[in-house]
């Protein structure tokens, strides 16, 4: 399959301002701090990682929602961080977001058919009969009666609504859809429903998706293969089957572990790694590995150096210096 | 005798809409020490439930209409407020999902930790903040000394949890009420604090209602567990009860739609259709127009909880009647 996204060691990074006259910068946060990744045509990538690891900005830097620091974005050979904010803004109707809370992304004042028909006229001016029939199949879609298109936001459910904001994503036709959380809102029940819509969709239209969630037991069900964030950076890549079943990373073997599964036989006989502390504050990461203060397998070199993100057996990829021993 | 008897409970508000019934007759008991947990989807009625028996309804638009909850010889839904006021965050203490918005911001948290100690026992403030230190450093917080000076703010969340958890059971309460308390936690930090309010649990021996969506949760946490919908209780089982011969529909049906369960490609289980509108009084079973098992009768007799086998009660008719031996749904198509 062909590369359809490309970062190069990508960067993101918030300054850090003290005082009003004198105005100083006194460091800054690395949201994002060197990610390299290749996301191929048709593909649903699942980015997971632990609130703060950098998953969401790394997804606006992405559809340079906010500006790159460093590196590139290359979408299908175009590098996004280079080119003006005018073309950047002409490019984004190859990509859509869909968002966490479905109450917070749909605008209340906009019916159905205002929020669709624009999103679809940001890719071609049609005539109203034509923009009419487009969103009626656009609902259609996604599950939801077109004859409902002239009511507001508030008249729908939860799940509804993000069926809507998934509609408004794909309304333009776009090249890459990137998921913020875009299920960890909704009830159990509901959350089936979208998960379904979006595995069906995606095999569908052939889309490409970048998928964000906390939850790794949703990302490993919807996709293809999935990258683990640790404070800015990748720590672990590879087929998603594989990375929850048999983890590489100490730090993904115990996000896996952490997660309770619903069985109470097999969650008496698992072993649990529970991490000590928390997550270190991106604005001083750790010196070496950033996980090793939180590692049970640290020893003195993952303190000297930065682990590299490398190939450690074919597609599965990891940043720890001791995977072969551990 | 159980430590805590709740019997027939409605919780009803009275809103311009119409009358929502929250909690629509629930009964069921605490014994001590144990862990019970409360599952069901947003709008079930399980924080209600628990808000009821600690008198945190407001009213209006919310009136407990009927019931009784037993603890140690008092009602608490029908006594003075003077003596309800003596069990609260004393024998019965609370945790809630969002520590950030349940401490106080303006307030330190060594005084907001020694409150409970200068109300209930009269304790001298010198004294009190000794224990609280104690308290601190026993939810694994380091350098409690010096921290307990801090405000909330300064603490991470899962640090602010712990804190939490510090202050609901400084008084050594015998019943604690754990409202979603990880649900805003990130899953490293959740399974840090399910393994501290285990240990607290044994170090005390308090009953724990554990209030939560997630199945997953509830297996590694709770010895018994009752499922809500629609503000009744369908379900009421032991833990390995509730995963391995689930009696009741819709407990059968949210297990099958966890993706944690499901292989890939294969398409997730939906349950059809949405939960009733809790303002319009209807009859029979609240889970009936969405359940795959729902005869004539369903919808005509009003469904109670019964007995099954020993422990294991559900208000599911047909299975009372013994016409359906296995609630979970074989075939299916998946609405998408």
């Amino acid at each position: 399959m062909s590369i359809f996204l490309e970062l190069e060691n990508l960067k993101t990074h918030f300054p850090i301002y003290r005082g009003t006259i004198f105005r100083r910068q006194i460091g800054s946060v690395k949201a994002v701090d060197g990610v390299n990744l290749q996301v191929r045509k048709g593909e649903i990538l699942g980015l997971v990682g632990e609130s703060g690891c950098g998953k969401s900005t790394l997804a606006r830097t992405i559809v340079q929602l906010i500006p790159t620091t460093q590196g590139a974005v290359i979408l299908e050979g175009r590098n996004l961080s280079e080119i003006s904010r005018a073309a950047v803004r002409a490019e984004r109707v190859n990509f859509q977001m869909i968002f966490q809370d479905p109450y917070a992304s749909l605008n209340p004042r906009m019916t159905v058919y205002d929020t669709l028909a624009e999103a679809i006229q940001t890719r071609q001016q049609i005539d109203k009969k034509l923009l009419l029939e487009k969103v009626g199949r656009l609902m259609r879609t996604v599950g939801l009666p077109a004859n409902q298109m002239r009511r507001y936001p508030h008249e729908f459910s939860g799940g509804q609504r993000q069926r809507i904001a998934i509609a408004r994503a794909l309304a333009p036709e776009p090249k890459l859809i990137i998921a913020d959380e875009p299920v960890s809102a909704l009830d159990v029940s509901i959350q089936s429903q979208i998960l379904n819509l979006i595995a069906r969709l995606c095999r569908e239209m052939q889309l490409t998706m970048i998928f964000i969630s906390h939850d790794i037991s949703v990302v490993k069900y919807i996709s293809d293969r999935i990258a683990v964030m640790y404070l800015g950076r990748l720590v672990e890549l590879g087929p998603a089957t594989e990375v929850v079943e048999k983890p590489l990373h100490p730090y993904t073997k115990a996000l896996v572990s952490a997660i309770p599964i619903p069985d109470p036989q097999v969650e008496r006989r698992r072993q649990r790694i529970i991490l000590q502390g928390d997550p270190p504050s991106p604005m001083s990461p750790p010196v070496g590995c950033a996980f090793h203060p939180r590692c049970p397998y640290a020893i003195a070199a993952c303190k000297a150096q930065r682990p590299e993100l490398e190939q450690k057996e074919s597609n599965r990829f990891a940043a720890c210096i001791r995977v072969g021993e551990i | 005798m159980a430590l805590l008897e709740v019997e027939n409970l409605r919780t009803y508000f009275y809103t311009r809409g119409g009358v929502v019934r929250a909690v629509d007759n629930v009964s069921f008991t605490l014994e001590q020490g144990e862990t019970m947990g409360i599952v069901g989807e947003s709008g079930s009625g399980k924080s209600v439930t628990c808000y009821s028996l600690l008198g945190l309804i407001p009213r209006p638009p919310g009136k407990i209409v009927s019931g009784s909850a037993l603890f140690g010889g008092v009602d608490l839904l029908n006594c003075p407020k003077e003596q309800l006021r003596r069990i609260q965050g004393k024998r019965i203490s609370m945790i809630f999902q969002d520590p950030m918005t349940s401490l106080n911001p303006y307030m330190r948290v060594s005084d907001q930790l020694v409150e409970p100690l200068l109300v209930h026992d009269k304790m001298s403030r010198s004294q009190a903040l000794t224990r609280a230190i104690a308290s601190l450093e026993e939810v694994g917080i380091q350098d409690a000394a010096n921290r307990i000076n801090l405000y909330p703010h300064q603490f991470s969340g899962g640090m602010r949890q712990r804190v939490m958890i510090a202050m609901a059971l400084i008084s050594r309460p015998e019943i604690l009420i754990a409202d979603e308390p990880t649900t805003a936690l990130d899953v490293t930090v959740q399974a840090q604090i399910l393994e501290l309010i285990r240990q607290r649990q044994k170090d005390l021996g308090t009953a724990v209602i554990f209030i939560t969506h997630d199945l997953g949760v509830v297996a590694s946490f709770c010895n018994r567990v009752n499922v809500m919908y629609a503000g009744r209780i369908v379900e009421s089982a032991p833990t390995d009860e509730i995963f391995a011969r689930p009696m009741h529909p819709y407990n059968a049906s949210l297990q099958q739609s966890i993706p944690a369960l499901h292989k890939k490609g294969q398409a997730l289980f939906t349950i059809p259709g949405l939960p009733p509108d809790l303002t319009i009084e209807f009859r029979g079973c609240p889970f009936a127009s969405r359940c795959a098992h729902a005869g004539e009768i369903c919808k005509e007799q009003d469904p109670a909880l019964k007995q099954i086998v020993p422990g294991h009660k559900t208000s599911c008719i047909r299975f009372q009647r013994g016409e359906i031996a296995d609630v979970r749904i074989k075939n299916f198509v998946s609405a998408v």
